[in-house]
């Protein structure tokens, strides 16, 4: 549990070191052991907890939204299997991250039931209006 | 259930060995390598205090076999789960008071799963024990039955005082007993909200605990396939070879064309999840088996779920699955993928029991009515078109499952010694 908490801190110091408290798309720069989804007007960066993810086993994202438009408003998650075209059993719960990590946030709620290939979708909303940000996980 | 899709030839056949050869490939292994190794531990569950606990183990043990502990004295939770059977009866759907609606699922390793029951209505052991305590067409029993049992009975207050520390509540003179009858519950969840907690309700619960920690040491041994997944692991392959070959070929068809193992995955060869696979759910004219959807309002609507006051784990932290849960129209008509472990022990099969023989079971995958399937259903599920040999292939697979020892759990008088 505590490795669990270490690596997540450590991922918001990363970030932070980044410039990413400001959430600038400019300084939006790559975080070491984070993920990395980027749409047109926003880059999403994440990195589950615990890692690496496993067929059954609850996880939860830490992600920081980088935006063209300013800060991110607001942050849904979800996650689906495209070939099997079903999502998950589960539904995500996103809360803003620390006072002081802009545009951080942290996803708890996910699971993966089956191996495969499988979609996280982030609808990141900002003041230009909401983009879709879509990246492929496949587990074993 | 086995999860299957259409022939997907694009599934790396080439990766294996060719059947024959007396090596495995890569891919094989690795198929192999995830459903094991054999027997996975058995973590305690943080919602109940005396998992794990030998005298709580004792105590579930006797009160699995006792009869008192139904309404009427004449049945117990080995009527419907029979040791010698794999724990189920053999029979289509149970038969409590009177003809049930669902199989009665087998209890080998089910302390392995997060959901209990085909609906998965239940997020503990210890919860899915108090369903048929109560249910008046199982044990009918009520909150003050089941305590007065274990206050009455000497054996029973010293076990479970030594198990949960002190002896079973007394009765509160203002305490309301959860009804019983026809006209009261159909289920726990029901049950629970219909009365006040209580301190009967709490020792009914311990005893619910106290099952459950029992059903949590019923792990069956190594089969032939955890034989040949040791061998591997250990690069025995001369120990590998005496694993049957028409086995071997229904698994690459289990983990290959067929795409049994992704929902049958694991260790347990079960995701623990929901599917619907085209089994009928309608039980009578205007009445329809819900599956997942009814299980997750039941669950939601428990008391005695993780979530509530019932579960000892302060943090509630074992109770995210629950916290998370997504409704859906989905849901409707799934039923959980049970383990295979075992299979060749408890038939019949699926939720209602409506497929008599692995042979049945294999021939629903190959022949699949994709017009029953739900619209929001698995879009894999596709008929398998397999041959004969090929049928006989998966089933003899399967039969590599069946474990070669199992522990006695046979009903034995029970003795305590109070500890100090």
């Amino acid at each position: 549990m505590m490795t669990a908490v270490w690596r997540g801190a450590c991922l918001w110091v990363a970030l932070l070191a980044c410039g990413m408290s400001i959430a600038a798309w400019a300084q939006c720069g790559p975080a070491p052991g984070a993920l990395r989804a980027e749409g047109r007007e926003a880059v999403v960066l994440f990195q589950p907890r615990p890692g690496p993810i496993k067929v059954g086993e609850l996880f939860a994202l830490d992600v920081v939204v980088c935006s063209k438009h300013g800060e991110a408003r607001a942050l849904t998650v979800d996650a689906t299997m495209p070939e099997h075209k079903h999502g998950m059993n589960y539904k995500p719960v996103v809360k803003r991250g620390a006072a002081g990590a802009a545009g951080a946030f942290a996803v708890t709620g996910f699971m993966f039931h089956m191996p495969g290939r499988w979609q996280l979708v982030f609808d990141v909303d900002t003041s230009a209006g909401r983009e879709r940000v879509l990246h492929d996980v496949t587990i074993e | 259930m086995l999860c299957v899709i259409p022939c997907l030839a694009a599934w790396p056949a080439l990766l294996y060995a060719q059947a024959g050869t007396p090596d495995y490939a890569p891919a094989e292994k690795r198929a192999i390598a995830r459903h094991g190794p054999w027997p996975q531990p058995m973590l305690p569950d943080a919602s109940n205090r005396v998992s794990g606990n030998a005298d709580a183990i004792a105590l579930g043990r006797a009160l699995f076999f006792d009869a008192r502990l139904s309404s009427k004295g004449d049945m117990v939770c080995a009527t419907c789960h029979q040791p010698g059977r794999a724990f189920t009866d053999g029979r289509d759907r149970a038969h409590g008071r009177e003809r049930l609606n669902r199989n009665t699922p087998g209890l080998w390793n089910t302390g392995l799963g997060h959901w209990f029951g085909w609906d998965g209505g239940s997020d503990s052991l210890w919860s899915f024990a108090l369903r048929p305590i109560l249910n008046p067409l199982e044990l009918g029993a009520t909150a003050s039955h089941v305590a007065q049992l274990l206050r009455a009975d000497a054996t029973y207050v010293c076990l479970h005082r030594n198990a949960f520390g002190t002896a079973p509540r007394a009765v509160p003179a203002a305490t309301r007993a959860v009804p019983a009858g026809p006209r009261a519950v159909k289920d726990a969840s029901r049950a629970a909200t219909a009365a006040p907690s209580s301190a009967d309700e709490r020792v009914l619960v311990d005893a619910a605990k106290a099952l459950a920690a029992f059903v949590e040491t019923l792990q069956s041994g190594k089969s032939a396939f955890d034989d040949l997944h040791d061998a591997l692991a250990r690069g025995d392959m001369a120990a590998a070879a005496r694993y049957p070959e028409n086995a071997r070929r229904g698994l690459r068809l289990f983990a290959g064309r067929g795409q049994c193992a992704v929902c049958h995955f694991g260790p347990n060869f079960s995701n623990g999840e929901f599917h619907e696979i085209g089994i009928p759910h309608l039980l009578a004219p205007g009445r329809v088996d819900a599956g997942r959807q009814g299980g997750i309002r039941r669950v939601r609507a428990d008391q005695f779920n993780r979530l509530g006051g019932f579960s000892d784990d302060a943090s509630r932290a074992s109770g995210s699955r629950t916290r998370h849960l997504a409704e859906s129209h989905a849901t409707f008509g799934q039923f959980k993928t049970p383990s295979l472990r075992n299979v060749e022990l408890t038939a019949p099969y699926m939720h209602n029991g409506s497929l008599a023989t692995l042979r049945d079971v294999v021939r629903h995958y190959s022949e699949l009515p994709e017009d029953r399937l739900h619209q929001d259903g698995e879009a894999l599920l596709k008929p398998l078109r397999l041959t004969e040999s090929e049928s006989d292939d998966l089933v003899a697979f399967l039969r590599t499952l069946t474990s070669q020892s199992f522990p006695d759990v046979s009903a034995a008088p029970v003795a305590c010694r109070p500890r100090q």
